[in-house]
């Protein structure tokens, strides 16, 4: 029941977010319309981290507790964090290619993007391949922390890599400095989005503590 | 520079769609362990 | 402290004995030598330019094929049950396989930093050292993150397809700080220039090590 109601917050919050993204926010200077993808890439990455960041609860709180519930969470947040990633990564490349010229770039933030959506599909599949509840719990649990771990190493990692083979372009994926209407567009998106992550939580771990019920 | 409204309604109609899916596929699995529980009730 | 140093020295005196795994290995290098020089083409520049990035390609394609294995002796011999009822710290085990794997990975890159000189005629001479340094801080990351998901992966059917899919993307940024850092020192450059993603890789390795040590004894249950 209060699932229910979180899922309709989550739709009212993400057509709120439209409005403010197509109908608020301003067309903007020097790109035009199109920077208003960022009001879907911004919050799918923010997220994204979000999603992964309960991975990590979910897994640390396994392997200290051993209790289902915890990885449980582990598995319901790596799939919408998949997703959000993806989606991050596909408006990404698509707002680069009117504004870039080209679908791919190796800028900072798609890189180490791309390279948190290989570590997470490798976190679900390798869910995939196990069949025993407490073996697929701690195998995932592992990876989980790692990848965690591996984050910030990574986003720093890419950045001064990128530094290296090209200074920062000014077409940023955020006009800077950030005027308050495009600020608030921003800002309504991401909560929407956060809705929608927990009320797609709430299902997914109602559905894997079914499963785990009539499985045993 | 021009105002490039297909590729923004390419990126958002992509994300509704993933979105959507996946929401769907949920729904989908909670009717049929739902289904499951009747079954077992008895 | 101590069970890690017999787990290295069993390892070390079995791999003496069979000699096994460091024959394929370096052996492997030499191929891959082949395929880079036939992928690449004869333009001696390109090889040069490309040099930084072709080392770290074969070492992790090595480190892929020797850690896959580091356990594999344990599972085929039915010595996994011993290993998992063995009392004491499991992360001693974890240890020993590290150091075990930081000696052959050694061994293995020194083999082919001569092949690499006799093949292409380079002289790694006078960047010794400083190759060394960048060497072993980038090979340590390999081996610390490749040992915990040789591990994890050893007790799956499908091992061979996870091992990669779990260890390239983890390695990202050792292969990224490794790779600048090694055309830092192959140019004649001073070390102290890529001295923050030296720091970097220091900083991975140490999170991959403390990492590794916390978590091994979940993989090695069951």
């Amino acid at each position: 029941m209060a699932v229910r109601v979180l899922g309709w917050l989550a739709v009212l919050a993400l057509l709120a977010g439209l409005v403010a993204g197509f109908g608020y926010a301003p067309r903007e200077a020097v790109q035009g319309n199109v920077q208003r993808i960022m009001y879907l890439h911004v919050p799918a990455v923010l997220t994204a981290y979000l999603a992964f960041g309960l991975v990590f609860v979910g897994s640390l709180g396994y392997l200290l507790t051993r209790r289902p519930g915890w990885d449980r969470l582990a598995l319901a947040a790596a799939e919408p964090g998949v997703i959000f990633t993806g989606i991050t990564i596909a408006s990404g490349s698509i707002w680069g290619k009117p504004t870039w010229g080209t679908w791919w770039t190796w800028d900072a933030r798609l890189t180490s993007t791309a390279v948190l959506f290989l570590v997470y599909v490798g976190y679900l599949l390798l869910r995939g391949m196990i069949d025993e509840p407490d073996r697929r719990a701690r195998a995932a649990a592992v990876v989980g922390i790692l990848g965690a771990a591996n984050i910030p190493i990574v986003h720093f990692s890419v950045k001064w890599w990128r530094a290296l083979h090209q200074p920062s372009t000014i077409l940023g994926p955020e006009p800077s400095p950030i005027a308050a209407p495009i600020a608030l567009a921003l800002f309504v998106n991401w909560v929407a989005f956060t809705l929608l992550l927990f009320y797609l939580l709430a299902k997914r771990t109602e559905i894997a503590r079914l499963e785990d019920m009539y499985a045993g | 520079m021009p105002d490039n409204w297909s590729y923004v309604f390419a990126a958002y109609g992509l994300a509704a769609v993933v979105l959507l899916a996946y929401w769907r596929r949920l729904a989908a699995r909670t009717r049929d362990l739902a289904g499951q529980a009747a079954r077992k009730r008895p | 402290m101590r069970r890690a140093w017999i787990v290295v020295w069993k390892d070390v005196l079995s791999e003496r004995r069979s000699k096994e795994s460091l024959n394929a290995l370096v052996f492997f290098a030499l191929l891959l030598l082949f395929v880079f020089q036939f992928a690449l083409g004869p333009d001696r520049a390109r090889v040069e330019t490309a040099l930084p990035g072709l080392l770290w390609i074969a070492f992790i394609l090595a480190g892929l094929l020797a850690f896959g294995r580091t356990f594999l002796v344990e599972r085929e011999n039915d010595c996994w049950e011993g290993l998992v009822l063995a009392p004491g710290d499991r992360s001693a085990i974890y240890l020993g396989k590290l150091a075990g794997n930081m000696l052959l990975m050694a061994l293995v890159e020194a083999a082919l930093l001569v092949l690499f000189a006799l093949f292409f005629s380079l002289d790694f001479t006078g960047a010794l050292p400083a190759l060394a340094l960048v060497l072993a801080l980038g090979t340590f990351g390999l081996v610390a993150v490749g040992t915990l998901f040789g591990a994890l992966t050893a007790q799956l059917r499908a091992r061979e397809l996870l091992f990669p899919v779990l260890l390239l993307p983890a390695v990202v940024p050792v292969l990224l700080g490794a790779v600048t850092a090694t055309q830092t020192v192959l140019a004649g450059q001073p070390l102290a220039g890529a001295s923050s993603w030296l720091t970097l890789l220091a900083a991975a390795d140490v999170v991959y090590l403390v990492v590794g040590l916390l978590t091994f004894e979940f993989v090695l249950e069951g």
